[in-house]
């Protein structure tokens, strides 16, 4: 059990790019769309059987033809300005119903993605996420980066549309990032390669809805590009945004009024440290998810 | 360390062994093996140790009773026979699959038969047909003698993951063994109740294959018993009959009509006891 790799190449210093689902999928709808855009080709994968319970099996007049399970898959690149492993997971390796992976098994997946990255001389790691934030959806989602050192604290100050959790009203510096995504960090951290995590912002009133946000994937690919120093055409993933929006506003048009009233006070709510006194308070935030998930049980009617 | 603790080591060869799952539809892995375990004498043999593949964060409490998870074999040497129930693990369900096997291999088992419900539409009182998936093509043909239905297509549908016991199918075959997943239709209204034509259409194919000598008199007593029970409640509630009637014609029910079946029957069955 372990890596399986599919090809020798050699790589010039290059940085990985890793991502599990989350929220929103907006981690993995950002990663997965550089990978198809760069057209980067298999490098190895993580056998699963150790992490995952199979997701599909087929049947073929009654016999068994295939088990399928959740890909843990690494793919390179060379580009003109640096060469790229991107890492993306199908499911985090989570047990006992649990969405976002921990314990050893969570680790262990985490120290084999490592090891590739090891192997190939990475110098620097980049995984991505969501971070649930009191926006709303017609706002452009902001990025919270978050190194695993404080070396790296300038350098993400100068990115565009990028916070810092200590810009964050309240958070003061601190926050967690849970799963492969965060996990990722620290264990990159041990073994002392650099990493940042890049967050794209998801509306708080989204987050407990299995809906992706592919608006906060495309702040994500803005930055994390710029970073990178490469470039990607957006137009397929900034159709998919406006497409999400239109459909999140017709849905958001069909709330009743008092949810939607609550929600509108959100538009103001569109920088790190809101000055209006309009704003949603923790116990606002409680009640409107509180009436979302009360209008959705009831199926939509108003 | 192994996963695995042998408690008696009998000698089998070319063995075959049946194996199911705790609290499916109908119970209908417990009940189906825990006959076939009586009326051939098995004797506990071996068991998957617990403690790697459930939460042992406390017990849960059933009808007033701790449980425990328990994953245990039996065996009879003179049936040339390994029997393996169990609950389902929580996780780490490729390593727990794999002791299974190793448990199998040991008693030099050669054919692992799973059994196990599937929620049918039809009537209680259909024939039951038996849906064979198997590992290989090969023992197909073995099959077609039983009345087994070995020609069935599917694939798991979006959001939803493959059966236990089609994953142990799949590991066995990779450890060239050969495993059928034996599926026995029960119907939708008794779900949460005994269905113990189920449970005989199952063992019959057992017995009828491998000559074990089952005596059915008991499951024959209890699906009298529960004839007698239906026949109750169809007289006291005459539309409740209709409903059935309509399944054995194929005719289907709706939404309403399917819930108060499942509730009427479930609560004259648990009142009768």
């Amino acid at each position: 059990m372990g890596i399986k790799y599919l090809r020798e190449v050699e790589l010039v210093n290059p940085v990985m790019v890793a991502c599990w689902p989350g929220i929103g999928n907006i981690g993995l709808i950002a990663v997965d769309f550089l990978r198809r855009s760069l057209m980067a080709e298999e490098l190895a994968y993580i056998e699963p059987w150790e992490f995952f319970y199979p997701n599909r099996v087929i049947i073929r007049k009654g016999v068994i033809m295939e088990v399928g399970f959740p890909g843990s898959e690494f793919f390179f690149k060379r580009t003109a300005s640096r060469d790229l492993i991107i890492f993306t997971g199908e499911e985090q390796p989570a047990e006992g119903g649990r969405v976002y992976a921990e314990g050893s098994k969570a680790y262990r997946m985490a120290n084999m993605v490592l090891d590739v990255a090891q192997k190939f001389g990475c110098t620097r790691i980049y995984t991505s996420g969501a971070a649930v934030a009191p926006i709303h959806h017609t706002a452009r989602s902001r990025v919270w980066a978050v190194p695993n050192t404080a070396r790296l604290l300038d350098e993400l100050k100068g990115y565009e549309n990028t916070v810092l959790m200590s810009d964050i009203e309240g958070r003061e510096g601190q926050g967690n990032i849970t799963g492969m995504n965060g996990l990722l960090l620290g264990v990159a951290r041990r073994r002392g390669i650099d990493a940042v995590c890049m967050m794209g912002e998801i509306p708080v009133y989204l987050q407990g809805f299995p809906f992706v946000y592919p608006k906060g994937s495309k702040s994500v690919l803005e930055v994390l590009t710029k970073a990178l120093g490469i470039f990607v055409d957006m137009t397929e993933l900034n159709k998919l945004a406006e497409q999400s929006e239109l459909e999140l506003t017709s849905l958001y048009d069909k709330l009743p009024s008092e949810i939607k009233n609550q929600l509108d006070r959100l538009r103001q709510s569109t920088v790190a440290a809101p000055e209006s006194g309009e704003v949603i308070t923790e116990e606002d935030k409680k009640k409107i998810l509180e009436d979302i998930d009360k209008f959705f049980k009831r199926g939509g009617e108003s | 360390m192994d996963d695995y603790s042998i408690i008696k080591r009998l000698e089998l060869k070319d063995s075959v062994m049946l194996a199911g799952w705790m609290d499916d539809a109908s119970d209908i892995g417990q009940r189906t093996l825990d006959y076939i375990i009586r009326q051939t004498e098995c004797e506990l043999c071996a068991e998957i140790l617990p403690d790697t593949f459930f939460p042992m964060s406390g017990v849960s409490v059933v009808d007033d009773v701790a449980q425990f998870p328990e994953c245990k074999f039996y065996s009879s040497q003179h049936r040339n026979l390994l029997v393996f129930r169990g609950n389902i693990p929580r996780m780490d369900w490729y390593r727990f699959l794999q002791a299974v096997i190793d448990v199998a291999q040991i008693y030099r088992v050669k054919e692992i038969y799973t059994v196990g419900a599937m929620v049918s539409v039809a009537a209680h009182t259909m024939p039951r047909i038996l849906v064979a998936i198997a590992n290989t093509a090969e023992v197909k043909s073995e099959l077609e003698p039983y009345n087994v239905m070995t020609d069935s297509d599917f694939e798991t549908p979006a959001g939803q993951k493959p059966t236990l016991s089609s994953y142990l199918a799949w590991l066995a075959g990779q450890r060239n063994i050969t495993a059928v997943n034996l599926w026995v239709p029960v119907p939708f209204y008794l779900v949460q109740a005994e269905d113990p034509r189920a449970c005989k259409r199952l063992i019959y194919f057992f017995n009828d294959k491998y000559k074990l000598g089952v005596d059915f008199t008991g499951l024959d007593a209890e699906i009298a018993s529960q004839n007698r029970k239906m026949a109750a409640l169809f007289q006291k509630s005459p539309v409740i009959e209709s409903y059935v009637r309509r399944l054995e014609t194929g005719e289907g029910l709706d939404a309403e009509q399917s819930e108060q079946l499942v509730n009427e029957v479930l609560e004259h069955l648990k009142k009768d006891g």
